[in-house]
């Protein structure tokens, strides 16, 4: 059997983020039920991010950091996203130039809310398992942002629905998947996925989300047990105790994550309260930091959770992480793959929490006019010219070249390197 | 078990997982949101109840349930079925 997985991941999160609890405070949110949202920071797309300036700047140092030869071996370009500006044209084609890669390249984009990441990971998996081109490698970014516009009014609409605001971000991950895993080995074939038809939440109108947040909750629950199930089935031995070291699921609002592995502890391994609550600390925890200092960003959720599981953990000795994706409608997977301490010091090179750090901070009145300013970027806008001194800070955030939107000609997006 | 037995258990875990509901007189009509209780406090409320019914159901199936004794109802008739 061929070895397949990550062979370099990055997470780029914006340049703009606010503190949710100040966010919780200014909103009037009830400060204990915040505080199970187990949330500390979000990223906020600015009007001149959008989910290509998100990817290229998180694949911008994978790309750059290969060789000519590694880069022509790039045959393919997937995106995952439920945050795409064309119903036509893939975001692919814009990472493809604007990463420059070699243009005998697939090109394409994926779409089922927040599994679309994982689903674009097992089609690179499959791709380089095929073994049709030795070699080659896939470009992956998982890229999502949420313009806070709530479809008021639908029936299906829930008072925790408000707790989306905090919980909600923007970012991306990219990862080239090839045959060098160094960063994480997939477990070829342990793969368990389930997914069934349910209206939970979706995007049905651009720019609108809208939803059950209770349904989704327990869909997720029913999924993660369902999935684990199905993963034990055809992986022997299998023990959800035993066999993984981390686990890193994907992360809506860490509360979430928290109540999935309490069911699913108590469901499947039998384990007591006290014993879950140890267990949560040691083997889950790793894995939520990034997303609690940036947010849900959907189809990269599960990938960021496994890069700070990755970051987090002790790799001292290679473990086994135990992932779990879900989007809504719905499709799941739990599988797993191998990091050791290779991949650990790769991915740390990276600074992925330097980036997080860099962001700017928000005040909650720049975050308010934001809200209205992010119409002038409706979906469908024909032609626009991004005004680069708002919020001129952020653009410089990161002390690094960082790329943004630049204006919308005739619906073709324009991008700008700004340092 | 019955549907009243099965209001009783909902009643008691809601108790245990938001410990200032144990004192609470529950009627069937309440509502556990109405309560204070939050999704995942809610999921859990019936996760331990379908636990102790040894009901294996999917979660989303109890999200019809607008207040407890709907739900103790909802899963009285699971129950049945289950056993038939």
């Amino acid at each position: 059997m061929r070895t397949v997985g990550i062979e370099a991941m990055n997470v780029f999160a914006g340049t703009a983020r606010v503190d949710v609890e100040k966010l919780a405070v200014h909103r009037n949110l009830d400060m204990t039920r915040f505080a199970n949202l187990l949330m500390r920071e979000k990223t906020v797309a600015l009007p001149y991010e959008d989910p290509i300036t998100f990817g290229v700047n998180a694949a911008k140092p994978l790309i750059d950091a290969l060789t000519p030869e590694e880069k022509d071996r790039i045959e393919v370009v997937i995106t995952c996203t439920e945050s795409a500006f064309d119903f036509g044209k893939s975001m692919s084609t814009y990472f493809h130039n604007l990463l420059g890669l070699n243009r005998n390249c697939r090109l394409f984009e994926l779409k089922n809310a927040c599994y679309s990441g994982i689903a674009g990971l097992q089609t690179a998996i499959n791709f380089v398992l095929s073994g049709v081109s030795p070699g080659a490698k896939v470009l992956l970014i998982a890229t999502d942002i949420s313009r806070f516009m709530v479809e008021e009014g639908g029936e299906g609409l829930t008072e925790d629905w408000s707790f989306f605001e905090p919980s909600s971000g923007a970012g991306a991950v990219a990862a080239l998947i090839s045959e060098q895993p160094h960063v994480f080995r997939v477990d070829v074939g342990a793969s368990g996925y389930y997914g069934y038809e349910v209206m939970d939440t979706c995007r049905p109108a651009p720019d609108k989300e809208a939803g059950d947040a209770d349904l989704s909750l327990l869909s997720y629950l029913d999924c993660c047990e369902k999935a684990f199930l199905e993963y034990q089935k055809r992986v022997e031995g299998a023990d959800l105790h035993a066999t993984f070291g981390y686990l890193a699921m994907h992360t809506p609002f860490g509360g979430m994550v928290k109540g999935a592995h309490r069911n699913i502890m108590r469901k499947v391994a039998k384990a007591r309260p006290n014993e879950i609550e140890a267990d949560f600390e040691r083997r889950v925890q790793p894995s939520l930091h990034y997303g609690q200092r940036v947010g849900n960003i959907m189809g990269a959720s599960t990938l960021m959770a496994i890069a700070s599981a990755i970051d987090h953990g002790d790799f001292t000795i290679a473990q086994r992480i135990g992932c779990f994706s879900y989007g809504s409608g719905c499709c799941s997977e739990f599988f797993s793959g191998v990091a050791g301490e290779e991949g650990q010091a790769r991915l740390r090179a990276l600074r992925i929490k330097d980036q997080l750090d860099r962001r700017h901070e928000l005040t909650m009145a720049e975050y308010d006019e934001l809200l209205v300013t992010n119409n002038t970027v409706k979906f469908g806008t024909r032609n626009v010219v991004m005004d680069g001194d708002f919020i001129a800070p952020a653009r410089t955030a990161q002390g690094s070249p960082t790329l943004f939107l630049k204006e919308i000609k005739e619906f073709h997006r324009e991008y700008e390197w700004v340092s | 078990m019955t549907q009243q037995e099965i209001l009783a258990l909902i009643a008691r875990h809601a108790g245990e997982v938001i410990p200032r509901l144990e004192q609470h007189a529950f009627q069937s009509t309440d509502s556990l949101r109405a309560l204070g209780a939050n999704s995942i406090d809610r999921s859990e409320i019936v996760m331990m109840t379908l636990e102790v019914l040894e009901l294996d159901i999917p979660l989303a199936e109890t999200i019809k349930a607008e207040n407890i004794g709907e739900l103790a109802a909802l899963l009285a008739g699971k129950l049945a079925l289950a056993r038939a």
